[in-house]
């Protein structure tokens, strides 16, 4: 592939046929027992390999929801939404779960690692669905790592570490496998200012390194971070 | 390798230790109830088998009652000529007349009943076995049985009033000279252990039938040649209607066999139902198990966990609390299955035998597939649980 290289990914970026994300009328409709809850309405959008996006929008306003379609973790009641190129609607269950693994990252506001494992066993638990085997390649700790989490705390338990060493280790878990698609929501909501800097500052410099990240934010400063700025309202696209 | 969803239900299972300890206990007394239940009924079955395999060379002989052929006589027996027919077929082997009736007497002030046999005196010792004094000498000696003697205080000496209580007639008197080794339950039709021996003249002269036996027997020298006998006196006596009918302890242990085999399913069966007992709770374990872990399971899903991952991971930790309950499960039915064949059968002699002892085994593989039956359930809803949903629980 010609886009591993820095200075040819923004070529490939701009010359690329296809968009990376791409949500062509798309509606998401509940069925509650009040009636029914429109909460995407009738939403078209495209994202570029390599965007840094940030979502905005009032409580309510369907960012969750988009978040769950970006993230294949629910499909469209109607529309269609293309991921890499590919149909989500005409995947199977097990397809779906393979490119949630594969090509997309999560990081979380409440962070979710997984409490019996280790914050090394959480980054490497990815590797492990992905390989069905244990990581002996180094990867794991090489991730964490980079995401400056001390190598001493990996044996610790989520709950034995802070705030901003548990988003580490979940930034780290989101990108062992090496995604292409970055999903953060609300990242450094559960953080102090200090620490959600840092995290961004971690987030902007995987956005440089070639990864699309679509973060969903309240704050208007850590919307700044982002290239473009996509505000809903009521399940629309009001600013994109 | 070793998969992390095995550790996952591993550290689970420790997270929640006490609450799968107890879930557990209800395996290890599912394991416990089925293994002893099982082996003791082996053990009851092979006891009986060794009582019965002590008279394997015995030819039991009986009069076909329903097949009497009209215009004989009105009692059931085998008469003189029939006797001769089996002696004259029987070759070489020893051949053992025997009366028997059932009949009332009197200890001391104490009535009892039981069995009487009348048999030539020279032939008690070829089956029976006597503990304490002598074989039958005078005209009115007898033989008592073990269980007869303990029960009713009988000793050497002791004097027997036979037949029913009647203050017109004086009955007959015998005086034990003779008390018999147990026997137990045996194959020969010769239940001595509640009967009183006397001997052939003395029963005839008070009971009758003379010459007309209850039960012939006829000890083989060599065991396996008892169907070659037995077939030359069917062919002889037997050779117009049958009048008499043959066995031996073979056709006898089949059918009592066949009993205890039905009564130690019957036992096993009732063991089973603590194992239902503890499949409910294992369920409801993992059903706790489950619930509390909504979120978790979320985090799995939503980063790429296989549905059938999520299964299996749920299907471990069932099987670690049935190993768990195996393990003491198979312990403690050594324990208690050793204590209660002991005390229920008065031997251990069968305990360690394979056809015992494979109980624990299968009752400890019973116990585990039953809870991983048990979180077949658990383990399907937690891998179709709705991610968003999942994750959104506290």
């Amino acid at each position: 592939m010609g886009c591993e290289k820095a200075e040819a990914r923004l070529i490939c970026t701009v010359m690329s046929e296809s968009p990376l994300i791409r949500l062509d009328d798309v509606s998401k409709i509940y069925n509650l027992e009040s009636g029914d809850f429109t909460a995407l309405d009738h939403v078209s959008l495209e994202i570029q390999e390599n965007e840094f996006i940030a979502i905005m929008g009032p409580s309510g306003s369907g960012k969750s929801t988009m978040m769950n379609q970006l993230g294949i973790l629910d499909v469209p009641t109607s529309g269609k939404l293309y991921i890499d190129g590919r149909d989500v609607s005409l995947m199977t269950a097990l397809e779906r779960t393979h490119m949630r693994r594969d090509i997309i990252g999560y990081i979380f506001q409440k962070f979710y690692l997984i409490p019996l494992l280790t914050a090394y066993e959480n980054v490497e638990y990815p590797l492990i669905l992905k390989y069905k085997r244990r990581d002996n390649s180094g990867k794991a700790a090489a991730v964490l790592k980079s995401v400056g989490f001390d190598s001493d705390m990996s044996a610790h338990r989520p709950n034995q570490l802070s705030g901003g060493q548990q988003q580490r280790v979940a930034i780290a878990r989101a990108l062992v496998n090496d995604p292409k698609i970055i999903l953060c929501d609300e990242p450094t909501g559960n953080l102090d200012r200090k620490t959600g800097i840092q995290i961004m500052d971690i987030l902007v410099g995987l956005h440089q390194e070639g990864k699309t990240v679509i973060l969903v934010t309240h704050d208007p400063k850590i919307a700044e971070y982002a290239h473009r700025t996509i505000e809903l309202e009521d399940g629309r696209v009001v600013k994109s | 390798m070793k998969d992390i969803f095995f550790d996952l239900s591993v550290r689970s299972v420790r997270l929640n230790f006490l609450r799968s300890l107890l879930a557990s206990i209800g395996i290890v007394i599912g394991v416990v109830a089925i293994s002893s239940m099982g082996m003791l009924g082996t053990n009851m079955q092979l006891q009986v088998k060794e009582q019965l395999s002590a008279s394997a060379n015995t030819i039991t002989i009986t009069p076909d009652a329903v097949r009497m052929s009209p215009g004989s006589t009105a009692s059931s027996g085998i008469d003189k000529t029939q006797l001769n027919e089996i002696k004259e077929s029987a070759g070489n082997n020893v051949i053992i007349p025997i009366h028997r009736s059932s009949t009332r007497f009197t200890v001391g002030s104490t009535n009892g009943r039981g069995s009487i046999y009348g048999m030539d005196q020279n032939d008690v010792m070829k089956f029976l076995t006597i503990s304490e004094g002598d074989n039958l000498n005078g005209e009115s000696d007898a033989l008592v049985g073990s269980t007869l003697a303990t029960n009713l205080g009988i000793k050497i000496g002791s004097r027997l009033k036979i037949g029913e209580e009647n203050k017109s007639v004086t009955r007959p008197v015998v005086r034990v000279s003779g008390i018999l080794t147990a026997r137990g339950m045996t194959a020969d039709g010769v239940m001595a252990d509640n009967a009183i021996i006397v001997s052939d003249n003395w029963y005839t002269s008070h009971f009758g039938d003379e010459n007309l036996y209850d039960q012939v027997n006829v000890i083989v020298k060599n065991v396996d040649s008892i169907p070659d006998v037995e077939s030359a006196i069917d062919d002889k006596v037997n050779r117009k209607t049958q009048v008499i009918r043959i066995s031996d302890a073979s056709s006898r242990l089949s059918s009592i066999s066949s009993t205890l085999g039905t009564i130690t399913t019957f036992i096993l069966a009732i063991g089973a139902i603590s194992l239902v007992v503890a499949a409910v709770s294992i369920f409801n374990v993992m059903m706790m198990s489950v619930n509390e872990r909504i979120q978790e399971i979320g985090i799995l899903l939503s980063i790429g966990t296989e549905k059938g991952e999520i299964r299996r991971m749920f299907l471990y930790e069932a099987f670690i609390l049935g190993i768990i309950g195996a393990l003491f499960g198979g312990i403690c039915s050594l324990v208690i299955g050793y204590s209660v064949v002991g005390a229920m059968i008065g031997s251990t002699t069968y305990f360690f035998l394979p056809e015992s002892i494979i109980y624990v085994p299968e009752g400890m593989v019973i116990g585990v597939v039953v809870c991983v039956i048990s979180g077949l359930y658990p383990a399907w809803r937690a891998s179709n649980m709705d991610p968003i949903d999942a994750l959104r629980a506290e």
